[in-house]
């Protein structure tokens, strides 16, 4: 019924920015980590807005799911994300084991990138079990389930979060213009600075992550 | 309606005297009202025993027994056709048809529909009335609620509704032959290794478990489907006929057994628990109970 | 005589506007349930998406095809039924059926609309096809996975109505709607509830470094380290029949007849179909476009173009699986 196949690579975002993507959701995972529930909850709560204000099919379809806690790992982030679907959906911040009160239904993990493409529905529904580097545990159902309905979307994280108000629409499309450049800039800076200026970069990557700013 | 037991066509390639033997000892000992015969897996078999049928019909016959004769699943090419056409034209036996083909060359006349015309609901099972059926044999894989309204619907329509309680579950057919293949030959050049296998060939998971039987192009449940436990429900819901499938096993000791389950002389549960001692493999009814087929329900 | 009609396949309506966008002549789809054979969790048209996809795909010439493909549950006819009307009065191009009830109740009820046999009805033979014809009018038949492509051309030779046959995609080794392989082993049928070897029955099991893939409890594949894993679809899984680990039913390969369009041509098929509701649009976009070109090159009596979908199957092993005899 059903056959294998990979992902294609020309449904891919150009690579240079979506390494950047990379580069900021790990610092959004690891600021929103530090922050807390209090700070990091409200980011993620205001992540979710944006996507479900922009895609309600998708997200109307995620809260008509039965209710159900999907672990996302990055594995080359400081933290992961559970997803929790049906009525009551909701994005939280937490441990890559899982929060230590919620029963997980399902887990995938993978590099960032390859969880940006599950997000952004880049992956062939099928092509997503055939990839050694995604582990799936736990409900294989409610993984399609989300893949599926994600990939009925033209979802695009960092569009989407840029065109939507706050402190991300300026920096975000300048950030993918200028993908390359903003990639070894990143890294050079990251080597190089002396402390004060590493001090300026953790105030970068704060205005990146989002972070709301009196609201 | 008084309760029929019907012995189906044999699937396995077995060599041309076993066959004939096989007949006649259900011909003299088994309590069987209608045997079907017939080639519906593989038309290259049916040349084996061909010489054998004549004697095969007339001593079911003498015993008492109805013959019907069944078309072949699957008709792609010409031969398989031919096969059909045949089987449809035989101009002395009842049909079975198993395929929409048969269906269409059987227009006008009584017929028996078989398990793999897939009659799913009332709907279908009215049309396939409407067009001369007289009994419907339905897929192994309904369950209970649509047996139930089934059943029922038959008797709203004048015919008889027959579910399969014993013998290997049919579970697929191709045109490509996984014996052949499994022995790395070509279905033209099979030398007709399905042979080796009166009981099908045994197919494992990588853990070596018992999951799947091939025969040819059929693929079947290891396990071997058994509602003798689930009779009386059967025959409550207006299930009037109860199909055996054969087996490598004693068949006249099957029949026997349900025979007396359908007479109220034995319980149900008693002759299931009989049969998972007489059987290698192991007992299935899940279909019926909504579960997986390979599932077995004990409660009945 | 015409080029072949391109037949597409669309999970969303993200999906079938890649589809039309990328050259499809017609697009596939199913309503969200159990109605359709490709009932996988977040797949699909709700009502509403099946308005906006006609819209959508009539204004750029294209046409919208209903699958209602799947056995209705006895009983509870009704959601077969409705998903028939509502097909018609969504306007929908063809409803894509297999049962016979439901075929009688689409033939009465909408006279109007046109039908086609699904390749879940596994027609295989001029007698079948044409009773479906003289019964409900049945204007196109879905030709099953199981015939060669000179046995296509002997068969279109004795019927008058269009054939369908499917190019390219997951194929099942098996005939098409009279196989319960997946209800055997997880109970639930692509004849009854649209789908095989669903996911909620698939687990994966780390050991040690292998992965194991499971469906139902029954362990349908082993992947060494380093070896692409793949979805334990029961037909596509190793098992053992005597020693040897092999790929008893089917390798997992995809099936690809592109050479043999002037063959497909000569044998009077009418139209190609995409397998694949259940691929992203990704995967649909790549592949309609390749095809799309292919056919108007070939239209053209021009050279057909290599087309580079190894990308798309897996390991770029790709059949032509039933259409030439050697398969069998």
């Amino acid at each position: 019924m059903r056959d294998p196949g990979i992902a294609l690579d020309e449904a891919a975002p150009d690579t240079r920015a979506r390494a950047v993507e990379v580069r900021l959701t790990q610092m959004g995972l690891g600021l929103a980590r530090r922050f807390g529930d209090g700070v990091g909850g409200r980011l993620a709560d205001r992540v979710l807005r944006v996507l479900s204000d922009r895609h309600p099919r998708a997200f109307t379809a995620l809260r008509d799911m039965p209710e159900a806690h999907l672990l996302i790992d990055p594995v080359d982030a400081p933290a992961a994300v559970l997803l929790r679907v049906g009525p009551r959906l909701a994005l939280r911040v937490c441990d890559r084991d899982g929060p230590a009160h919620v029963a997980v239904d399902a887990a995938v993990r993978g590099p960032c990138a390859r969880l940006l493409d599950l997000l952004e529905g880049r992956i062939d529904g099928d092509a997503l079990f055939f990839r050694r580097e995604l582990v799936i545990e736990g409900d294989t159902a409610l993984i399609l389930a989300l893949r599926n309905t994600l990939d009925g979307e033209d979802m695009d994280l960092f569009a989407d979060m840029a065109t939507a108000a706050g402190p991300l629409r300026h920096a975000l499309p300048l950030a993918r213009r200028h993908a390359g450049r903003m990639l070894d800039l990143l890294g050079i800076a990251r080597r190089a600075a002396p402390p004060p200026l590493r001090w300026g970069m953790v105030a970068l990557e704060r205005r990146l992550g989002g972070k709301p700013q009196g609201s | 309606m008084m309760p029929l037991l019907t012995l189906g066509p044999v699937l396995f390639n077995w060599p041309a005297d076993r066959w004939r033997d096989f007949y006649f000892r259900m011909a003299d000992e088994a309590p069987l009202d209608t045997v079907i015969l017939g080639e519906i897996v593989c038309h290259k078999r049916a040349p084996f025993f061909a010489d054998a049928m004549e004697a095969v019909v007339a001593r079911l016959t003498a015993a008492g027994k109805e013959v019907w004769f069944a078309s072949p699943i699957l008709a792609g090419n010409d031969r398989e056709r031919a096969a059909m056409r045949d089987v449809v034209t035989n101009g002395l036996l009842p049909v079975e048809a198993n395929d929409m083909g048969a269906l269409a060359l059987l227009a006008g006349q009584p017929h028996a529909v078989g398990p793999f015309i897939n009659t799913y609901n009332e709907a279908t099972l009215a049309w396939l009335a409407g067009r001369g059926a007289m009994s419907v044999s339905l897929p192994a894989e309904l369950p209970a609620s649509s047996v139930a309204v089934l059943a029922k619907a038959g008797a709203a329509l004048g015919l008889a509704v027959e579910v399969q309680v014993f013998g290997r579950a049919p579970l697929a057919i191709s045109a490509r032959c996984y014996h052949a293949r499994a022995h790395g030959l070509h279905k033209d050049g099979c030398q007709f290794v399905c042979g080796n296998d009166p009981d099908g060939m045994p197919v494992k998971t990588l853990d070596g478990q018992s999951f799947l039987t091939v025969n040819g192009t059929q693929t079947l449940s290891h396990g071997y489907l058994c509602l003798a436990g689930e009779m009386e429900r059967l025959a409550a819901m207006g299930v009037s006929r109860f199909r055996l499938s054969p087996q490598a096993v004693d068949m006249v000791a099957v029949a026997a057994a349900f025979r007396a389950v359908l007479a109220g002389q034995r319980d149900g549960r008693d002759v299931a628990a009989e049969l998972g001692r007489l059987v290698e493999a192991p007992l299935e009814n899940g279909f019926f109970h909504n579960l997986a087929g390979a599932a077995y329900a004990a409660e009945a | 005589m015409d080029s072949f009609e391109l037949i597409c396949p669309a999970g969303n309506p993200a999906a079938l506007r890649a589809a039309v966008d990328a050259g499809a002549d017609a697009v596939y789809l199913g309503f969200r349930d159990e109605t359709n054979a490709r009932n996988f969790p977040g797949l699909n048209f709700s009502r509403e998406d099946l308005a906006g996809a006609v819209a959508y795909a009539h204004a750029r010439g294209v046409q919208v095809f209903v699958a209602i493909n799947t056995y209705p549950q006895a009983g509870n006819l009704g959601p077969w039924e409705r998903a028939a009307d509502d097909a018609a009065r969504l306007k929908a191009d063809a409803v894509i059926l297999a049962d016979v009830g439901l075929l009688a109740y689409a033939a009465r009820r909408h006279p109007d609309l046109r039908l086609h046999l699904s390749v879940q009805a596994s027609a295989a033979n001029v007698e079948a096809i044409r009773l479906y014809r003289d019964a409900f009018g049945v204007r196109r038949v879905v030709l099953p996975r199981v015939l060669t492509v000179p046995e296509i051309a002997r068969l279109n030779a004795e019927i008058d109505i269009e054939t369908e046959v499917f190019v390219f995609g997951g194929m099942c080794p098996m005939a098409e709607g009279r196989c319960s392989l997946s209800s055997y082993a997880t109970g639930l049928s692509p004849n009854r509830q649209g789908v095989c070897s669903p996911a909620s029955h698939v687990r994966y099991e780390p050991r040690g470094a292998a992965l194991a893939s499971t469906l139902g409890g029954f362990t349908i594949n082993l992947f060494g380290e380093g070896e692409q894993a793949g979805y334990p679809t029961l037909c596509k899984g190793r098992f053992l029949s005597g020693d040897r680990p092999a790929y008893l039913f089917e390798e997992p390969t995809s099936l690809n007849a592109l050479e043999l369009l002037p063959e497909l041509k000569a044998a009077k098929v009418r139209a190609l179909k995409i397998e694949g509701r259940q691929r992203g649009k990704a995967y649909i976009a790549a592949v309609v476009a390749a095809y799309r070109k292919a056919l108007d090159a070939f239209a053209k009596g021009q050279a057909l173009p290599m087309l580079n979908l190894d990308a798309v199957v897996e390991g770029g092993a790709q059949t032509t699986g039933a259409f030439k005899r050697a398969w069998r």
